[in-house]
This record gives C-alpha cells, structure tokens and sequence, in this order.
C-alpha cells in the first residue's frame, strides 16, 4: 500500500514534465546562459527600480568646482560622478535601463507581430503570394539595418514611438524569412499529414500544429534580437535620434554628449558604454542558451 | 503448391457490422475504385505512378496492397484520401466512390469532413506521425472535437476509453504525456486509437509495423486485427511483408509499378501464386518451413523508371517468363481459369492475374520456369541474343529491329538495359 502510494506522485512528475520544462531543466545546467539570465535579471531589475535605487534624480543639476573645469569623475557622493551639465551619471545610467529595455522589449514585440504574420501567411499560403512576399523582405534585409532604422526615425520625425518602429523594422524582416522557412519546412513533416488524415482543418493545422513547432527558433531570434535592438535604440541616440527631449537619460545619447569631453571626462563614455555591453551580453547569453536547450536534437 | 510462408487462413473474421445507415444506406461496395491514374509531374518529366487500377473493398473487409516500394501502394491510397502532396501528384483519371459518394469531385471541406470520421489513416513511423509539442490529451481531443460537438470533457473521457482499448496502461495519466514520452510501439498505439476514435468504415494502414521492432510488429498487428474485428472497421493494409498480409488479410492486391498486377484471396494467393512478380516475391523472402539449403531466389533488377508511360508488360524486363508479346502488350487482370465469372470480393473473389504467360504451380513451387526455352534468371532487360532467339532472327539482323511502341519506335540496338526512356515525355 505504502509503496504504491510513493510511486504514484512519481510517476505524476514524470508524466506531466513537458517538453518546455525539460528545456528549463537543460537551460538551467548551461552556465553561461545562466550568466545571461543574471545579467539580464540586473538589467531588468534596475530598469524596474530605477526610481528606488538612483539617489538623485537624472535631471537634477549639481555644481562642481571649478565650474570652468571638466565634470568631476567618480566619488562618494556622486558614484559614476558627474556630467558636463551636472547631472548624478549614476542616476542617469540607471534610467537609461529604462528606456533601452522598454524601447527594446516593445520593437521587438512589434517586430516578431509584424514580421511574424507576414512569415505565417508566406509559409501557409505558399506559391505566387509567399513569393511576392520574401522578395519585399530580400529588399529590406538588403539595406543595412541601422540606416532603415535612421530613413524611418527622418521620415516620421524623432520620438519612442518612431524609434520602436524603426527598430522593428530591421527586425521584421529576419523574424518573417525565419518563421517561413520553418513552416515550410513543417508543411512536408509526417505529423501535419497525419493531422489532415485525420480531419484536421487548415486553420487548427496551421495556429496548432505548424506555428508551434515553430516557435522555437523564434524565441532563440527574438531573443537575440533584444541585444540588437539595444546597440540599435543607442545608435540612433548616438546619432542624434534618440528621444526628442535631449536631457532624457538614454544611454546612447549620453555617450554623444561625452565625445565633446572624452579625453576630460573619460568615465561618461566608460558607463553609458559599459552599460549597453552588459545588457547585449546578457541577451546574446541567453539567446545562445536557448538555442541549445530548445533544440530536440540537443537533447540528451 | 508452395507452401505459404505464415498461415494464410484467418479462421471467420466476425460478419461486418451491420453499415450505420444515414438515411438510405446506398447499395454496392464501401469503396469503389475505378480506373485510377495518378500521375506526378516533376521536373524530369511525368511520373506515371498509378496506372488505372480497380478494386473493390465490401465493409469490414480486409484487404492486404503487396508490392516493392514505389509500385504505387502508398500513392494509390493518398488519392483516396485526396493527399497526395500539392502540386506534384494529381489524380488524373477514374473514380473513387466511397459509401455512395465520389471522392475524386468532393470538395475540400466535404473530404476533411470525412477524414478522420469516415476513412482514418495511420503511417509507417510513429516516431513522427504525433505532433512533438502538444499532448496526446491535446490530439486526441482535437480529432474528437473536429467530427463531434461533445464537450472538452466527452472527449476527454473518450480518449481515456481508446487509451485503455489499444493497451496504453494508466490512460488518465498517460494522456497527458507527450509524444517523446512514449516507445514507437506505444505511439503507433496512439495511433491507432486516434485513427479508430471516431469509429471510421475504413481505415487504411500504411506500412504500420515496419518502423517497429519485430517483437511489437505482433502485437501492434494483433491489437490493429482485434480492434478492426470488433469495429467492423474495413482495412486497407499496406505492406512489402507477405508475412504480414498473410496473417492479417482475407485479400490481397500485388501491385507492381502502378498496375495490380495478381488479385486473390489471401489463401488462394498463397496457394496458389501465379503472376510471375508473386512467385518471385514469394521465392525472395526466407522460410522457416523450408527444405535447408533451398536457395533464396532474387528477382533481378528494380521496378521499372516510371517517367516513360507504360508499353507492354511492365515487368517483363525482369520476368524469367516473358514472352516476345510481353513486350508490346500489357495483359488485363484476367481470372486464372478461363471463363469464369468475376466476384470481386468477398470468400469466392476470383483470382485474377495480369500474365501472358503465367508459371504453371510447378514452376511457383520452384520459383523458375521449367520449360525448355526459358531459363530461370535472365538478364534484365531487351537483350539482342535473347531477341534474336525468340524472333528466329540472326544475332546481327536483331540489332536492326526496331520495337514500334506506344512512345515511338525503339532500337534495340541502344536498349540493352531495358527499354530506354522516350526523349520527351507527354504532358498529360
């Protein structure tokens, strides 16, 4: 009695562990996607607390001595010191994770809606339409991304908005090439001709059974994805098409700000800079991390 | 006689269930197929895959599709499920008619309707037949809830039901498994307790054992008979294993490059195997019965290229009993005896061969013809000796004969490895 007692919750676990909790488990042992995951978990936690942890407010403006002289660098009272307008770098870095992880996370978000339908329909439909389709893709992944990115944020005037749209624009295209290779790829598997066997409609065989194989290859892209949309989001600050408001603490427009002092003042290039990598690894990290524990043939 | 390599006979399959009558229950066969033609169209040329065979099937049969791979098997019976894959394959000609209904003119929603509900189909590997991210609650429930209004629950149950009926233990928990929880013999279970949920009139099995280990081959097998026995479901298997058919059938079509080429029941086909490819078939597998040292017997080279239509016999060119004629003209499926009158299904089916020259049962139970004339293994292929013998012709004078067929005039001369292809093929 007692016996059977024990094996049965057992034999519970075993059963009910998924597919996606044995890729948890197999991420789990892979370090350097754990690094990932802890970087990104900083990052995300100082985007979320900003307002808690930064002991001033980005925009305040503090004096120092000689007021002729460069901006002080690190101290006490001022950690990553100061910029040349005076505010708190410390406090403006970590508002900055604010705007790179928002900015980052909805333009990817867009990017894998656009780009995403635009690959499901090409992959489902197939023939005249699918081939309409990627050609409009080959022509956008042809021009360089940052420079789509800068034609998009010109043409609709600077802004978040424009500057998520942007950033999902060069995104767009790799996540609809991507989800359509993979469809077409499913199209011809054994199970997709079972499920039509056994009456399953166009629809049900496309949303449950095709995009859900798919989907992991997504995941891993999307995942990368996010470290580029971060450089990307600081580029187009660095180039002066950030946030409309300049005093906004943006990591890439703080970095343009700090070339004028950059031999004075070299810590304002150090921590914005330091910043970004960081947040690109973590995300590069566990994108990688992904790919491993999700793929089937990974498995051990 | 040659002694059949399993026991053929299959003691009384319970009578078919009386058909479930929607309104008026139509008269005749549950599937008809007539004059099938599937073609392919690729890009070296067509393929001519199916070449218009016609069979019946009465419900509650079991019906046993012989042959090499790419005779046909597998393509004729995704016509009928209208699955051939688009747009290569194409039915181009016959008629399917399946429970009254022509298949070949259904639409497509009328035919999924049907699939599933009225004609289930299982395939060789379920290693890759089950969808890897959803459970095998999550399919089973979709195929219910495709066919039936019942609730998430109703069909749940249900799927506990067939899970329990094709031997899978602890259903309730095994069926929130997923697939790579489960051994091949297991997800074949699956399977076929998916294929059978909704109580189908037919189902046709593709080759379900032959990714499976020899040991679960029987079960499955055996599991596959009792439930199709007790549904009165009619099976379509299809398999290169006469070993299978033989246990499992109560007919049989050999099929040899898109043609059936020898129709029987399974005893008589056993007993009694008269088309030149069956005896050779029969003579190319091992059997525990035989005399020690009776050699294994090949049947010489490969299915024909079926990019050129068919002209004459299509097996001829590796037949140990052709005759010149066998060249220029395809036989019809013709009784054995002379004369008699053709059942189609059923007990007294008739046996019907596509031959010219049909081995006399000495010559089956030897696996080689024994007239003089003939030797046991010729050469594949239009051999100029061979051709100068049977037309009385010198061996010079029978390198200038050109063979008129179908696709033109052919030298013989430049065909010593069987008829070549026609430069270009017709685009029918």
């Amino acid at each position: 009695m007692t016996t059977a007692a024990a094996t049965v919750p057992r034999a519970e676990a075993r059963v009910s562990s998924g597919l996606w909790r044995d890729a948890l488990r197999r991420l789990l042992r892979n370090r350097p996607a754990l690094l990932g995951l802890f970087l990104i978990g900083v990052f995300v936690t100082v985007a979320v607390l900003a307002p808690v942890i930064a002991p001033a407010d980005p925009l305040a403006r503090f004096t120092w001595n000689p007021p002729s002289g460069p901006p002080p660098g690190p101290a006490a009272n001022h950690l990553f010191g100061l910029d040349r307008q005076g505010h708190d770098e410390f406090s403006r870095v970590i508002f900055g994770a604010r705007i790179s992880l928002f900015v980052g996370v909805i333009s990817v978000i867009m990017g894998l809606a656009m780009g995403g339908v635009v690959g499901a329909i090409a992959g489902a439909a197939g023939g005249r339409i699918d081939n309409v389709l990627m050609r409009v893709v080959d022509v956008l992944l042809a021009v360089p991304g940052i420079l789509l990115a800068i034609g998009i944020v010109a043409w609709l005037d600077r802004g978040l908005v424009q500057i998520m749209l942007a950033v999902a624009a060069t995104n767009a295209p790799i996540f609809a090439r991507l989800l359509r290779g993979s469809l077409l790829a499913i199209r011809e598997s054994d199970y997709v001709l079972a499920a039509r066997a056994l009456g399953a409609s166009g629809p049900r065989l496309l949303f449950r059974h095709m995009i859900p194989n798919a989907l992991t290859p997504m995941i891993v892209a999307a995942t990368l994805a996010l470290a580029t949309a971060i450089i990307d989001v600081a580029g187009l600050g660095f180039l002066g098409l950030g946030p409309p408001d300049p005093r906004t603490a943006e990591w890439g427009t703080m970095l343009t700000d700090s070339t004028v002092a950059l031999r004075s003042a070299p810590h304002l290039i150090f921590f914005p800079g330091v910043a970004i990598i960081i947040s690109a690894i973590g995300f590069n990290l566990l994108g990688d991390g992904l790919r491993e524990s999700l793929d089937p043939r990974l498995k051990r | 006689m040659t002694a059949p390599a399993m026991r053929p006979e299959r003691a009384g399959r319970t009578a078919p269930m009386a058909r479930r009558t929607h309104g008026i229950a139509p008269a005749g066969p549950l599937l008809k197929v007539e004059d099938l033609v599937v073609r392919f169209s690729t890009h070296e040329g067509t393929v001519h895959a199916v070449n218009g065979i016609s069979f019946e099937l009465e419900s509650g049969e079991t019906l046993g599709l012989v042959g090499e791979s790419g005779c046909g098997k597998s393509v004729t019976n995704l016509a009928i499920m209208r699955l051939l894959p688009k747009p290569a394959g194409r039915i181009a000609g016959g008629r399917v008619e399946f429970d009254g209904l022509d298949l070949v003119r259904l639409s497509e929603n009328e035919m999924r309707d049907l699939r599933g509900k009225e004609v289930a189909m299982i395939f060789q590997d379920p290693m890759t037949s089950l969808n890897p991210v959803l459970t095998i609650e999550e399919q089973m429930v979709e195929t219910i809830r495709a066919h039936r209004k019942v609730t998430r629950a109703e069909a749940r149950a249900r799927s506990i039901e067939l899970l329990g009926m094709v031997g899978i233990p602890k259903p309730e928990t095994r069926l929130r498994s997923h697939p790579h929880q489960f051994s091949g013999g297991m997800r074949q279970r699956v399977m076929i307790a998916m294929a059978l949920s909704l109580e189908p009139k037919l189902m046709i099995a593709d080759e379900p054992t032959t990714a499976l280990d020899v040991t679960i081959q029987a079960q499955v097998l055996e599991l596959l008979r009792d439930l199709t026995d007790r549904l009165g479901t009619a099976v379509i298997l299809i398999t290169h294993d006469l070993g299978v058919v033989a246990g499992m059938t109560q007919r049989i079509n050999v099929m040899y490059a898109g043609f059936i080429v020898e129709t029987a029941t399974t005893a008589d086909l056993f007993a009694q195997p008269s088309h030149p490819y069956t005896v050779g078939l029969l003579h190319s597998i091992p059997r525990l019965d035989a005399e020690r040292h009776e050699p294994l017997i090949p049947i010489e080279g490969a299915p024909p290229d079926q990019r050129r239509s068919p002209t004459g016999c299509p097996f001829a060119p590796r037949c140990a009993w052709r005759l010149p004629v066998c060249w220029t003209d395809n036989p019809p499926l013709s009784p054995i005896v002379a004369g008699t009158r053709v059942v189609l299904t059923g007990p007294d089916t008739t046996h019907r061969i596509a031959c010219h020259n049909p081995p006399t049962p000495e010559e089956a139970t030897a696996g080689m013809p024994l007239r003089p004339g003939f030797i046991a293994a010729p050469p594949p292929g239009v051999v100029v000796d061979e051709l100068a013998a049977t037309l009385d012709l010198s061996p010079a004078a029978a390198e200038e004969v050109v063979i008129m067929t179908d696709e033109g005039p052919v030298s013989t001369a430049a065909s010593a490895g069987g008829l070549p292809l026609p430069p270009e093929d017709d685009q029918r």
